[in-house]
């Protein structure tokens, strides 16, 4: 094997690991502002690529970009309105942690079976703008979308850091995730900010979902698989945690190919799955591991 | 008259079960009759989650891949090895509780989300498993042709005494130190070690008991399907025992069985909605969850001083 073709794979596991790592971040995001570990990320995810597949293909035949943008908006409405009407009143009432995880359940077998419903059973995908002509470097062979994923991802991580640390509501944001009821006191209106962060997570959802379509055919199901690595992902890098995310996912997504390239493509998510359980026994509150308080 | 009526109410889980035990006397065609009995098999997954995340707290989102184990063991030992259905019936339990010990194992270490994952994981791996092992559990293509234990209505009873008995061994359990210390190690972990339950071993004891309730469900799932395959077990199924145990207030025996009666008629009770059928049921259980609290079905239990199994210490 060579060098080239390494590399190649490692672009590839990037690629595949920077998709968990926004569903990971949206989960964190989310924990962190409620408590609420969201088991329908994976579905939410799924929705947003069908919602550009709409917008480009199906129905509008909007430019990619403005396909983008609105895939997004619209995301991030449904997650907001999500959040005032049905997260953040469980929340509120104190309802035992464990049956509001169970309640995003439900939500996830709500939205898979409506994409069923609404899109079909069957497989299907949405051009990218950015050509499939290869790019050569050395013997490595690149698509075009792969580094347009991997610089559309840095952008975001770094106006995300930007949004946390300099912006009021970024900063509240964060107040809230180490003291909720410490910042409620300070004047942070808790209601408002976990529904923007609601809101923050369907976003990031929306975008991981367009960004999965050069990768990943668009199936009902998707959302399943997709979610339970980005579980795995945020567990090993440390739930709560915003490089922890970032890690997580690049850790899941490099492995993952590489394990199937080298071993077997067959056991690629046992082999996954596997690493987490062991990577959890180890250091149970993953790699970046914070001080987090019982929330479940 | 009161005295009566309270004696109906307290065993209002054997009134339950002699009116499902007369369904076939009302001669049911045999669609709806697959679903009564199907609900039976659920029942004993969702009285199984009962012990591990109504008594324990221990959520599992896992099961699929525990009744996978049973059902597997039991249709491949009879049809690959030739053991007597009865052998296996016993036998397969026995194999999903050591399974199920290994389920344990993260709990010790683990709680809420972490362990909820692992939990997933686990039932992935199984479900991954099986439909590589081509050889033994035919993969994709299933196991066709599995002899049960009984045909026709014999094996409904049979199965209604086998859910009546471990419903008792619910109750049972909830009554005695056991489910005590289970409950201790629900409400406070820390509180519990402290006055001295050994938590691990009663996790693990949890654990292992919800494994073999739910590795006799599979031995049933194999009986009544006569075809297993992988897809009967992935992460949605797991998910909607979860959804019928809620249904049934979590902690509730009768509730229980109820819930994972009605809960697995429900999808074709909502035929008539053709291909929306699951999307409103899953409205349902999400408006459900979303009232919990308003509705407070334990309260209404409680009114209706039916016996619950949470508050047994009269």
């Amino acid at each position: 094997m060579s060098l080239g073709t390494f590399v190649q794979l490692i672009i590839q596991g990037i690629n595949m690991g920077l998709i968990y790592a926004l569903a990971a971040l949206a989960v964190s995001l989310i924990w962190n502002a409620s408590g609420l570990f969201n088991f329908s990320q994976g579905d939410l995810l799924t929705l947003g690529g069908y919602f550009m597949l709409t917008f480009t293909v199906v129905a509008l035949k909007l430019p990619y970009w403005v396909g983008f943008a609105l895939a997004i908006v619209v995301m991030g409405t449904m997650g907001f309105f999500l959040s005032r009407s049905y997260f953040y009143p469980m929340i509120n009432q104190k309802l035992n942690p464990q049956l509001i995880l169970i309640g995003t359940v439900a939500l996830s077998v709500v939205i898979r079976n409506a994409i069923l419903n609404i899109w079909g059973p069957s497989a299907q995908r949405f051009d990218n703008p950015f050509g499939s002509k290869p790019i050569l470097i050395g013997d490595a062979i690149i698509m075009p979308y792969q580094i347009v994923n991997i610089v559309i991802v840095i952008i975001l991580v770094v106006l995300l850091q930007l949004f946390l640390r300099k912006t009021v509501m970024g900063i509240a944001m964060r107040a809230v995730a180490q003291k909720p009821v410490v910042s409620s006191l300070m004047g942070i209106k808790v209601e408002q900010l976990v529904s923007y962060t609601f809101l923050l997570s369907t976003c990031l959802a929306s975008i991981a979902g367009v960004l999965t379509g050069p990768i990943l055919p668009l199936i009902p199901e998707m959302g399943s698989l997709l979610s339970i690595k980005a579980f795995a992902a945020v567990l090993i890098g440390g739930l709560g945690s915003f490089s922890g995310a970032l890690v997580g996912g690049l850790i899941v997504g490099i492995s993952e190919v590489l394990f199937s390239t080298f071993i077997t493509s067959t056991y690629k998510d046992v082999f996954i799955f596997l690493m987490m359980m062991i990577i959890l026994q180890i250091r149970p509150g993953g790699i970046f591991r914070i001080e987090i308080s019982e929330k479940v | 008259m009161n005295k009566a009526l309270k004696i109906l109410k307290d065993n209002f889980i054997y009134l339950a079960f002699i009116v499902v035990g007369l369904l076939p006397v009302f001669g049911l065609p045999n669609y709806q009759f697959y679903i009564v009995e199907r609900g039976m098999q659920n029942a004993l997954v969702v009285l199984s989650l009962v012990i591990l995340l109504g008594f324990t707290g221990q959520l599992s989102l896992g099961h699929a891949g525990l009744v996978a184990v049973g059902a597997y063991f039991y249709a491949i030992t009879v049809k690959n090895y030739g053991f007597s259905p009865w052998i296996s019936l016993i036998l397969a339990p026995v194999v999903t509780g050591l399974v199920g010990m290994l389920l344990a194992i993260p709990s010790f270490k683990l709680r809420g989300p972490f362990l909820v994952v692992n939990t997933i994981a686990f039932g992935e791996i199984v479900r991954i498993l099986i439909l590589n092992a081509v050889d033994f559990t035919g993969g994709p293509f299933g196991l066709k042709g599995i002899k049960p234990l009984f045909s026709g209505v014999y094996l409904y009873y049979f199965m209604l005494v086998v859910v009546l008995i471990f419903a008792i061994v619910t109750l049972r359990i909830n009554k005695s130190h056991i489910g005590l210390a289970f409950k201790a190690i629900r409400d406070d972990e820390v509180a519990a070690e402290i006055i001295g339950v050994d938590v691990k071993k009663y996790k693990l004891l949890s654990f292992v008991i919800s494994s073999i309730f739910a590795g006799v469900s599979g031995v049933f799932f194999a009986n009544l399907t006569g075809y297993l395959n992988p897809d009967s077990f992935t992460f949605e199924i797991s998910s909607t025992y979860l959804l019928m145990v809620v249904m049934g207030g979590m902690t509730s025996t009768t509730g229980g069985f109820l819930s994972a009666l009605l809960v697995t008629a429900l999808p074709e009770v909502l035929r008539f909605l053709a291909d929306y059928r699951m999307v409103i049921y899953g409205l349902i259980l999400l408006i459900y969850i979303r009232f919990y609290k308003v509705l407070d079905i334990k309260k209404i239990f409680s009114k209706l001083n039916f016996k619950k199994s949470s508050e047994v210490v009269e």
